[in-house]
């Protein structure tokens, strides 16, 4: 009987530290998926893409990007007007409302990639710092996969 | 009273016969749009139909191996052109992928004469060895070209369209402008069909093969 006491003492011990440990943990703020660079040969500009979402209960901005990999990395857009396509860069960066997401994807926001500074290959990780306002830490280092110029 | 009830009977009347009117208006316009819609389908095309509208191809442009070459490049064969330029990161590498796919979707029998080709409206930054590299990486069968401004603006004009230059930023990096379409030639070398970028593979593989399949 009084070991029974124990055990039951001790199962309600362990379920309240794992309940205290698990509010400890904090829900990451916000979630990169599907990052990735296309490559692109000859020396020019690549694009990267990539799925952040927001979890967090405050309406957060990315305004910028660095790389070890690149000499510059810009936020663009590509608009299509008329026929006629044109790349928008995005200087007041991309706004993203709690528990909604910026889609980065083909012929729409990219991460405009500049002067690659060592050649890349399919399949290598690239790290890219993502630059946010309204969050902690305000700066998020994503591994980005290099993945074939014929990937959409 | 009785002129304010006939007012309000008559504002009814007014707001009525307008709905009625605006109700016709939306049929019509309803009516109009199904007949273009139908007429769209009737032709059948994902892209726009563009034959008898624009001159046949015609360029002197230097090619990604260095040599001077006009439309005779061509000759006999249909021909796929895309109009853009290497230091575009995302329209360009997304639409000359698709055209690339929807090449190797083509039955053998269509795909073996169909010829690609990239021009680069930004000589400045597109020599031929950076053509080279760029054409190759998305299928063997895709001709880098580019050429003076001159000659660069008596082709984009026969096809009514433009491209142009930003300001460069602090790097000397600069955007540029271009057309988004695919513009395809049949094997006379005239222009029949405008390839928007909007299209996804199936449908330009169901334009390609609709237009080069031979009779």
């Amino acid at each position: 009987m009084k070991l029974a006491s124990a055990i039951v003492a001790l199962v309600v011990l362990l379920a309240g530290a794992l309940w205290w440990v698990g509010q400890m943990a904090p829900e990451s703020p916000i979630e990169v998926e599907n990052a990735r660079v296309r490559l692109v040969p000859g020396g020019g500009p690549m694009a990267g893409y990539m799925e952040i979402r927001n979890h967090s209960d405050n309406v957060i901005r990315l305004v910028g990007a660095a790389s070890p990999a690149f000499g510059n990395v810009m936020i663009h857009r590509t608009i299509v007007r008329d026929g006629r396509a044109r790349m928008q860069h995005q200087s007041d960066g991309v706004r993203i409302v709690p528990g909604d997401s910026a889609v980065f994807k083909p012929r729409d926001l990219h991460l405009m990639l500049m002067q690659p500074r060592r050649e890349l290959e399919v399949g290598d990780q690239v790290e890219i710092v993502l630059q946010f306002e309204d969050i902690a830490p305000a700066e998020w280092p994503v591994a980005f996969t290099v993945v074939p110029v014929t990937s959409q | 009273m009785a002129g304010g009830v006939h007012g309000r009977a008559g504002d009814i009347a007014v707001s009525l016969a307008v709905t009625y009117i605006r109700d016709r208006a939306t049929l019509a316009l309803t009516i109009a749009l199904a007949a273009l819609l139908a007429g769209c389908a009737d032709e059948g095309w994902h892209g726009k139909n563009i034959t008898g509208l624009m001159p046949e191809l015609e360029f002197t442009l230097t090619d990604e191996n260095g040599n001077a070459v006009t439309e005779d490049v061509f000759a006999g064969r249909p021909v796929a052109m895309y109009f853009g330029f290497t230091h575009c990161p995302d329209i360009c590498p997304t639409t000359l992928a698709r055209l690339a796919a929807a090449t190797r979707r083509l039955p053998q029998s269509v795909s073996e004469d169909l010829q690609l080709a990239f021009v680069s409206v930004d000589p400045a930054r597109d020599g031929p060895e950076q053509l080279d590299e760029y054409t190759g990486a998305f299928s063997d069968r895709m001709l880098g070209l580019t050429g003076t401004q001159k000659q660069l603006q008596a082709l984009t004009r026969r096809y009514r369209i433009t491209y142009g230059y930003d300001e460069p930023d602090a790097n000397g990096d600069y955007e540029v402008s271009h057309s988004s379409a695919v513009f395809v030639f049949d094997a006379e070398l005239e222009p029949r069909l405008m390839l928007l970028d909007s299209l996804e593979v199936p449908q330009m593989v169901e334009d390609l093969e609709r237009l080069l399949t031979k009779p």
